[in-house]
Formats: C-alpha cells, structure tokens, sequence
C-alpha cells in the first residue's frame, strides 16, 4: 500500500486510485480533509472538469486536479496552501459569474455546495458587472425532475450518472462553450426509475424533484437514518423530518447495499407513512358489522378472547398465523415465540413481488422478507391452501400482501373465517373486514432491525411518532401472549432484549444487537433455522 | 492553379509553384518516396534516433521533440496502433498546413508513411478542418493514386509493412486541433479535449496507442530521412533546426506564406520579406505565433523567430502566424475580436475556461465600448492569471495569454478607453 | 425525411474504415446534411441506429459542431471571416457592405430564404483577407462589388 502525505500527515491508500479516490475510501475526505469538488463523485466515472479540486503535489510545476491524480508512493500533498486556496477561490468566483443571485428563493439553500464552498473560500461574486446569462428556468425533464439551466454549473454529474448507472441516457450538455445547456431531447424525458437521483447529485439547486420543490427549508430538516421498506434490497436512506412530519427520502451511502441511489418508487415510498390511508384506529367489529373503534389495549384482549376460544374449540391447528414481511427481526421472532407457545405450526408470510432490475429494485415488494423466511415464514402457499378448503377456523394477519392476485386475490376465503385477527399498516380491505384490526407502526416509528435480501441485517430507528395509538407488531404479539398467558410473556415489551434472545436463541442472527449493527447494517451468517 | 499564395521557398515548398508536382507523377520526379523506401530499410529505432539528432520540434504549436514522442509509443508489437496527422489549423493566422496540403500532399504522405513506420501504427488518420474541402479533396486524391501504386496498403512500396490512410473531416470547432479533442472527434463525439493521464501513447484513438502530429511537422520527416540530422540542423538555430512556414497577415505590403529558417528575425520577416506596412504607416505591434501568442509591440521585433528567444520576450511561435497591425488599429478592438474568438471555441468543459473565456469578452468589450471602469483592467489581469496552468487542455493558457499581451504592452489603451469613456482610434477597424 | 440509399451506403463506407461504428459519425453526418440541408431529430435517429448509439448522442454532436445545423436552412450560406487578420483588412467593413446589400443583419436569414450571411472564425486564408466563403468554397481578397455580384448570383 502506497503512503502518501497529505498536509503533512502520513497515511496508507489503496493501490491504483487517484487523490480523492483515496482520501475517500479511507474516509479522510469526510474526516479532516476538504478537497471541495464539484465534478467528482465516488460512484461515477471521473470528469475532471470543474477543476476544483486542485491541489498541490510536491514535484509538480502546475496544480493537480485530485480526483484524476494517481497516488504514489511517497507522494506529497498539499491541500491547503496559499496556491490551492487562490486557484479554488478562483474557480469560485468563476462559478459565480453567471450563477444567479436568487439563494433566497433557491430550494437548495442550506444544502448548496456553491453556496457553502463560496462562504468557505471567500469568492467575491461582486467583481462582476456584466449581465447574466439568460437561459431556461422551470424546464420539466421528466416527471420528477425539474431543471433551472440558469443554476446549472455544468459539472455533468447528472449526465454522467443517466449514461453509466441507469444506462438510459436521457441527459446532454448541448451546445458548446458558455453556451453549454443541460437538455433532454423532446421525446426522450428524464423518466428513467432512478431520475430523482440526479437531484441529490446535483451540488447546486439547478436539479430539483417536483415532489419536494417549495415544501420545506432544508434547514428545518432534522436528518433521522433510516432504511427504504419498498423492497427487498433495504436501500438505506436519511429521512428529513419536520415537526413530526416526514417530507423526503434521500439515499444514505451504503456501498454494500444501494451505494449512493435510491429508485423513485421507493424514495416515495416515504408517503406511505403520512398517508391517509393508515389503520390509526384499532377497532372491533360488532354484531351489526359496523366496525366500533376501541383503544389498542381493548383490541388486543378481544382479539385474544377469540383466539383463545378458537384454539380451546378447535385446537391451534385450525388456527393459521401469516407474519408480515414489513415487520422486524424482533416482531418475528417474537411471533415466533407466541406460534411456538401457542401450538400453531401454520405459519407463513405471504410477499408480493413486483419488478426488479439489475441495479437495486428487488422482485419482494417488503423489507424483511428474508429475514421472514430466516425466522420460519416461509412461502404461505399450504396454508392458504388450508384456508381455501375450509381447514382453518381462524386467522392472525399481520399486513395485506395476502390480497395480492398472486396469493388469496381478495379478502373472501379469509372472512369466511371464523375469525379474523389483521394486525396492519394500512386500512387495507382486509382490516377493514377483520374482527379485530390493530394498527401498527412504520419502520421509519420504530426500533428494530430489517434483514435484506442478501442477509444483511441494518436497522430502524423512530424518526416520527405516529398521531395515534399504535405498537410495534411485535408488541402487539407480545401483549397477545400475555393475555392468552403465555410463558414467555412476562412483563413489558423490550425491543433491546427481545433482540438479545433472538441473536441467542437463532442461529442465523447470532451476534445481531440493536446497537451493534450500525449505520451500515450487519451481515447475518447464513441461513437460519 | 498555383500556389495560391504569395511564397518564399525552401526544401519545403519548392514544388508548391509547380502544377505538375501535386500530382504522384510529378512527386516522383522530383524524388519523391525515395525517403520512404529508404526509412523502410531502416529499423524503427534508428528513424526515431535519426529524427531525435536532428531535434525536429512539432509544428503545432506546442514544439514538443518529435522523436521523443515518438518514443513514447509501446515497442511491442501489440496492435492496432495509430498515427494521427493533425490537420485541423484553425489558429487564426496559420494557413500553412492548408497549403501544405493542397500542393504537397504526397509529401504529407510520404511524412506520414515514414511517422507510421517508426511508430508501428498500422492506421493513419488524417483529420482535416472541416472548412477545408479542397486540401481534403488533394489528400484524397492523393491518398487514392498513392494506393493505385502499392505505396499506401498491404506492402508499402513492396515492403511487409501494411500501412492504410483515412481522411476524415471536422466539422467546425477550433478545439478539435488540440490532439484530445481530435481523438474525440474522431471517435464521433464532441470535440472535448481528454484530462490526463491517460495520455495518448497510452490511450489514444479507440482507445489505442497513438502519435498525433502536425501536417508541417511530417512534411519534414522526410527530408531529414533523405539528407541526414546534419543537413537538417544547418538550417535554423541550435535549439529549433529546420526551417519553418511563416504565415504573414494582416497591416503589411505583402502577406504570404514565407519558408525560413527558425531564428529568423521578426523584423526581417515583415519589413523585408513581407514590404513592411503601408507606405504611411507605422507598424504597432507583431502576433508572433497565431492568435493565442502573446502580441510584441514595435521595439521588440529584433527577436529571432525561434522559442527560446521568443519566451525571453514572453511570446512564443506556436503556429508561426504571424499578424501585422498598424498604427490605425485599436489593440482594445483587436481584444474584443481576440477575446471573441476564444469564447465562441471554448469547449466549456472546465469551469475557468467556460466562464473566463465568457467574461474576459465581455470585459473588453464594454472597456472598448467606453463603459469600463479603472477596476476592470485589474480584473481582467486577475482573470487571465486565474485560467492560465489549471485546465484539461492549454486553450484556456491560449485565451489568457494574448489578453496577457495586450495589457502587458497596451495597457495605456485600454486606460485611454476608460478616462475618455470611448475609442479613440478613428481609422482603426469598426467592430 | 428519410437517408437514400446512396447517402446509406457512403455511410457504410465510412463505418468500414473506421474501428468502431461510432467513429463514422461526423462523416455521416457531413453526409447527410448534404442530402438535406440539416440534421433534423428524426434523421438523428436514423443516422444513430446506423452507427447503434442514441439520438442524443448524435445532437449532441450537431450541437456542437458550427458546420452542422439542426433546423432548415436558408438555401446559401454566406460567411465572411471577422477574425483579426481579416478584420484588419477590411472584412468587417466588407460584411456590413453586405448586409446593407442583402438588407439583412448577419445571422438573420434573407426573408426569401435565398441566404444567410454570417461572420465565421479564422477560415486560413489569412494572406489572402477579406475571405468569404459560399457554400464551402473560399473566395479570397474580394472588394465590395465582386462580393455583391457574387452574392446576386446565387439562386
Ligand atoms: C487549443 C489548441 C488548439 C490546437 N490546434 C492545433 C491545430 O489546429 N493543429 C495542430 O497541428 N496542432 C494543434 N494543437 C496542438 C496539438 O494539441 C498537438 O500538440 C499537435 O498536433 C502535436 O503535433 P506536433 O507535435 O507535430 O506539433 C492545438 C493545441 C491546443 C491546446
Ligand atoms: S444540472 Fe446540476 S448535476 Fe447537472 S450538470 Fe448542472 S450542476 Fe451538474
Ligand atoms: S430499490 Fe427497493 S429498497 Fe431501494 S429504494 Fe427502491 S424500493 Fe427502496
Ligand atoms: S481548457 Fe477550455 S477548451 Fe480546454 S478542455 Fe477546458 S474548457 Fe475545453
Ligand atoms: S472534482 Fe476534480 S475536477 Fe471536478
């Protein structure tokens, strides 16, 4: 490993890379370092262009860009010298010639690099007295993405990342010279299933998603790490939060999982959690087939009054238990503890599948699939077959993905039951005809952890509270088992130590701990039991 | 048909008066590929020896040694591996290649076949300014009677030595002279000069190693190959042999292409051979090297035409454009146009050059209007010192320098403009 | 608007002698322009399947070369060099003769459709100034009256 000098500190970098390849891979670019860079991105091919990140290196006459610089052993560099910060704020007064002076009603204030980079290294935008270049505001590229061309600072990132990621293309630089344009052709939108990516790329507010435009200031943004639950790939995300109200995703770097991207469907997936289509109300259904909302404590106990009656009359064979692929490592393994405690050995989770690609969109439209199938819930196809031809008397569902064509089609075979637990997200048509429907929480409310698809398990942690009454599924199922009596039931719901018992009692998850997973996820041995 | 224009002749353009010389036939005649059969007998390494002793400097405008790059390109026999013959002049100022092309392109050929075997490049293509269709028109035909004859094809001249020459067309773009930008254009993209490394004896064209020289820098080749480093090193000085094609424009008696020695001195080339300016005038200042070198004001014209005298005076010869202006003209309108120039062909790919580029015109040109202020001259030294060393290419060093020379000698003008808030040069050019 | 036949195969002779499809665009497109005048979207598209890259890349390319023109043109093209040699030989003097001439402004094409007068860099016919060039072909130390009779004989 080549060692090199940066400011006088000595360290080690990886073989064959360039300055800012380096410093980024050892995380000194975050740490200490600042080579402000506009062009280079660590996932996107190098550009070299914006010549912002000259630096010096000792035994070259002239200013190297970093991020196209091969390191060498021994090499010496100097990122802050009077030469580097002169050519830098240079290129910053550059920049600003003919960059508009419109930060005040600019969506990316408080998350512009022009604007923080000016601040840093002083540009005097005021040497200037010509006019501006006059181009296209408001050009709508695509469904999601809006474009200010008089903003753009032609760094080509979204360009680059159109041609070499989703490998769709749909981005140019027209024209030449400083009379370069972002553009797309009139019958070529910016509709590809990662466009709203080139948003979070461009350092400047000339790219901004429709969706997000004028909502709020970043500055009132609190950022909450979370993971994205549309799919099985668990692309991890921040979750700008405002006054308990979540008004975006964007993608958390996660080399391992979803690098530096997010596809559109699941940065809006964030919607699911402020939508107007939640269950926020537990409810019984009574005799008149109203349904009469109750607190979730009542819930629960009516709901383990019929279970209870159930398995009494017809044993917990007739009972089947579908577990839900939204839901926690934790839930599970506490469902499956209250399976095992109960007798039931009808246990399953049914998963929709929907579209994947070979970037990052997984066929399992659910988060937790896979760790699903890890704790015991595997494909619900012999049980549902147990439903259809009238084995089961009974039903706990936790979700809706049992209404998929690909699995029951419809609510029917399952309120033909004698009785109907659903436990869910949403006021789906299922908890809508349930004897007893108890809501239960997002991921973005909640501690627990999530396995993706390739057996990485990465956490959750609450970034809003719901407006209503709601629990966990696993504690839903913890206080169903204290109710039903259940031995292992005692006291109050813990998440930390139910995770605890789960990485001791499954094989599959030894060594998971809230705490121990981390900003990047964990990576589960195998398969479990 | 001529040689179109006014000449002085040397080893290079001796034939260009002669119709009958354009042709193969004539070519032949006057000995013409006996430098190419001989180079084949040779051994790559000992071409590129012989072409390095002789100190043969690239004549498109960087002056880099010609054998020395030709070294650079990988030995092993790995193909393919190309040559490019960078035929895009479009410094304003330089016509010599156009010339070079049009009466002499199996010279050109002949240059290039001998490039080609020194370099193992099994391709040659020959990029020509899309604006000259009748050079292109010459090559092609050149290249088709050539290829009639064995000398381009399977056996150059009956040797084993395969060789093939494409010409191709730009299509209006300065930037596509600069050797990246070429590779660029070539490949069917925009003309955006490469970041380096990689360098193109590494990876050029398609990706392959490649040699890119100038059209005059092969027309040399050779005459080096038939009289030896010796005879090419009597000519010039000891530093820049050879001679070279002097293009002289602009306030001046008689402008022409002019091949002399380098070293010749500046001022020999416009008051003698090119008659000095018009009868009543007086000359003001001297472009050396095209539009990208730095101007020479009247009382530096003693310099020998050769780059290590011509850094001393901080200007080079780049193309060896030379352009005369006179007493009359405004060296803060002939900023304007320079300016102009530069922004119109920046590729506008690095930040100091798209927006310098922009803002140096735009600066001058309200200076020229009258609506300048003193500050605006300091701005405008500070932004030429802020695009010069630090992009992809050297069109950004070009667009500074000549703003450079001008505030370095003329400055005065450009006060002028701003105290009387107007041009005060009545019979200077309207812009 | 569709590229002929004879256009399609010279277009297949430029992709043999280059080592990627890619590589015969800018011939391809110098092509096609001849046939029709411009480089309309749709014939980007066609010219891009050829060579199998995208339309974009293609008006990209047009986008950037001055030679090519991605809207309809005027039937000529007129352009006088203003760079500095020229300048300083009265090519500007000469291109505002011109535009007197043709009663139009440089850019703006005549309301006929006839022609288009333009100001063009360096053409390197320096020696030669004031240089105009028509359809492609120089014209070389022009004064004011042979500029305007070549000019009126254009159809
Ligand atoms: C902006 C720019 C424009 C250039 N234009 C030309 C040109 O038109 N013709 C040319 O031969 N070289 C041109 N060059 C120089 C080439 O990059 C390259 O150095 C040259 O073709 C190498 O050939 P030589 O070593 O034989 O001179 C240009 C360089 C720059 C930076
Ligand atoms: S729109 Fe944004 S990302 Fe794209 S080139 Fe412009 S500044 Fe860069
Ligand atoms: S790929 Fe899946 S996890 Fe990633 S953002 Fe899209 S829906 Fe969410
Ligand atoms: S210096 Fe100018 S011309 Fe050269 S690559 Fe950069 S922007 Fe393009
Ligand atoms: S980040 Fe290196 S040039 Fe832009």
């Amino acid at each position: 490993m080549p060692r090199i000098s940066v400011d006088g500190r000595i360290i080690e970098v990886p073989e064959s890379r360039t300055i800012l390849q380096a410093l980024d891979e050892t995380g000194l670019l975050m740490a200490g370092i600042d080579v402000p860079h506009y062009c280079w991105h660590p996932k996107l091919s190098i550009d070299g262009s914006c010549r912002l990140c000259q630096v010096e290196v000792e035994g070259m006459p002239k200013l190297q860009i970093a991020c196209n610089t091969p390191v060498a052993d021994g090499m010496a560099i100097r990122t802050r010298s009077e030469r580097v910060c002169s050519a830098r704020q240079g290129v910053m007064e550059l920049l600003l010639v003919n960059h508009p002076l419109d930060c005040a009603i600019c969506d990316q204030a408080g998350e512009c690099k022009l604007q923080d980079y000016a601040f840093e290294y002083g540009a005097d935008a005021s040497r200037t007295r010509e006019p501006r270049r006059a181009l296209k505001k408001n050009v709508e590229l695509g469904p999601n993405i809006v474009l200010d061309q008089e903003r753009c600072i032609l760094c080509r990132r979204c360009v680059r990342f159109c041609d070499e990621v989703p490998a769709t293309g749909e981005l140019h630089v027209m024209g030449r010279g400083d009379r370069s344009v972002i553009e797309t052709l009139p019958d070529e939108p910016l509709a590809n299933d990662y466009s709203m990516n080139v948003a979070d790329l461009c350092p400047v507010g000339a790219l901004t998603t429709r969706d997000f435009r004028f909502k709020v200031r970043v500055w009132f943004l609190d950022d909450v790490p979370g993971v994205c639950t549309g799919c099985a790939n668990g692309c991890n995300v921040t979750i700008g939060v405002s006054k308990n109200r979540v008004y975006r995703y964007q993608p958390r770097r996660n080399d391992a999982v979803n690098d530096t991207w997010l596809c559109d469907r699941g940065r809006l997936s964030y919607k699911r959690i402020g939508s107007g289509d939640r269950l926020a109300q537990a409810s019984l259904r009574g005799t008149a087939s109203a349904r009469e909302p109750v607190s979730c404590g009542t819930a629960v106990a009516a709901a383990a009054a019929r279970l209870q009656q159930l398995t009494d009359a017809a044993g917990a064979a007739a009972l089947v238990v579908l577990a839900s692929p939204h839901a926690s490592n934790e839930d599970l393994f506490t469902l499956r503890r209250f399976c095992d405690a109960l007798g039931v050995t009808a246990r399953g989770a049914a998963v929709v599948l929907g579209p994947q690609d070979r970037l990052l969109m997984k066929a399992e439209q659910a988060a937790n699939a896979e760790g699903a199938r890890r704790l015991g819930f595997g494909p619900p196809d012999a049980l549902l077959a147990r439903v259809r031809c009238g084995e089961a008397a009974g039903a706990l569902v936790f979700g809706h993905d049992v209404l998929d064509p690909a699995h029951l089609g419809g609510p029917e075979a399952l309120t033909a039951l004698e009785t109907l637990v659903v436990v869910d997200l949403q006021d789906s048509a299922l908890a809508r005809c349930a004897d007893v429907a108890i809501p239960v929480r997002h991921a973005a409310e909640r501690e627990g952890t999530l396995t993706n698809f390739a057996g990485l398990a990465q956490r959750v942690q609450p970034a809003v509270e719901p407006g209503w009454e709601a629990w966990t599924d696993g504690e839903v199922v913890w206080r169903l088992g204290a109710a039903l009596g259940l031995a292992g039931f005692e006291g109050a719901y813990d998440v930390r130590s139910v995770s605890r018992e789960l990485a001791q009692a499954v094989p599959g998850f030894s060594g998971i701990d809230l705490d121990r997973v981390g900003e990047h996820g964990l990576s589960l041995a195998g398969v479990g039991s | 048909m001529g040689p179109q224009v006014p000449l002085i002749t040397n080893y290079l353009t001796q034939h260009f008066l002669d119709d009958a010389a354009v042709g193969l036939e004539g070519y032949e005649r006057l000995g013409g590929y006996a430098a190419l059969r001989r180079a084949l007998e040779n051994s790559p390494a000992d071409l590129i020896e012989l072409i390095t002793s002789a100190g043969l400097q690239g004549r498109g405008g960087a002056g880099f040694s010609t054998g020395l790059k030709w070294s650079f390109m990988p030995a092993d026999g790995e193909l393919p591996k190309y040559l490019v013959c960078n035929g895009d002049e479009s410094e304003p100022g330089s016509f010599k290649d156009r010339i070079l092309m049009e009466r002499g392109p199996h010279q050109l050929l002949e240059g290039i076949l001998i490039a080609a075997w020194a370099t193992g490049a099994e391709k040659t293509f020959l990029y020509v300014r899309g604006e000259y269709e009748r050079p292109a028109e010459a090559l092609e035909r050149a290249i088709a009677e050539a290829r009639a004859r064995g000398i381009v094809g399977t056996n150059v001249c009956g040797s084993d030595f395969a060789h093939d020459i494409v010409v191709i067309r730009g299509a209006g773009a300065y930037i596509c002279g600069e050797e990246t930008g070429l590779l660029e254009s070539l490949e069917g993209k925009k003309g955006q000069p490469r970041k380096k490394p990689p360098f193109p004896a590494q990876y050029g064209a398609f990706g392959r190693p490649t040699t890119v020289n100038n059209v005059e820098t092969l027309c040399h080749v050779p005459h080096i190959v038939n009289n030896g480093a010796d005879w090419f090193r009597g000519f010039g000085t000891e530093k820049s042999p050879g001679t070279t094609l002097f293009g002289v424009s602009g306030q001046i008696a008689r402008p022409g292409l002019f091949e002399l020695p380098l070293g010749t001195p500046l001022d020999e080339l416009v008051f003698e051979h090119a008659g000095g300016p018009a009868a009543d005038q007086r000359v003001k200042g001297v472009i050396p090297g095209g539009l990208s070198m730095p101007v020479l004001p009247a009382d530096q014209l003693d310099v020998p035409m050769a780059n290590e005298f011509l850094r001393e005076r901080r200007t080079m010869l780049g193309t060896g454009g030379v352009m005369v202006m006179d007493e009359r003209t405004c060296m803060v309108r002939a900023s304007v146009v320079i300016a102009h120039f530069f922004r119109d062909e920046s590729c506008g790919q690095c930040t100091q050059c798209r927006e310098g580029t922009g803002w140096i015109h735009k600066l001058v040109e309200r200076i020229e209007r009258g609506a300048g202020v003193m500050e605006d001259i300091t701005v405008l030294e500070d932004i030429c010192a802020k695009m010069e060393g630090q992009t992809i290419c050297a069109f950004a060093d070009a667009a500074a320098w000549p703003i450079q020379g001008m505030l370095r000698h003329f400055r005065g003008e450009f006060e002028a403009h701003v105290v009387q808030r107007r041009c005060g040069f009545a019979e200077s050019f309207e812009l | 608007m569709v590229i002929s036949p004879e256009t399609r195969a010279a277009i297949d002779e430029a992709i043999a002698r280059t080592p990627q499809p890619r590589g015969a665009l800018l011939p391809a497109l110098h092509l096609v322009q001849a046939e029709h005048g411009h480089i309309s979207l749709e014939l980007a598209a066609a010219v891009a399947e050829i060579l199998g890259i995208r339309s974009g890349d293609v008006m990209e390319v047009v986008s950037f070369y001055d030679m090519f023109h991605a809207r309809p043109q005027p039937r000529h093209h007129v352009s006088v060099c203003t760079n500095l040699p020229c300048s300083l030989r009265g090519a500007r003097t000469l291109l505002a003769q011109l535009e007197a001439h043709c009663g139009v402004a440089a850019g703006e094409p005549t309301a006929d459709g006839r022609l288009v007068l333009g100001r063009e860099e360096c053409l390197g016919a320096c020696a030669n100034a004031p240089v105009l060039r028509v359809d492609g072909t120089y014209h070389e130390k022009l004064d004011s009256e042979a500029a305007r009779q070549l000019l009126d004989g254009l159809e």
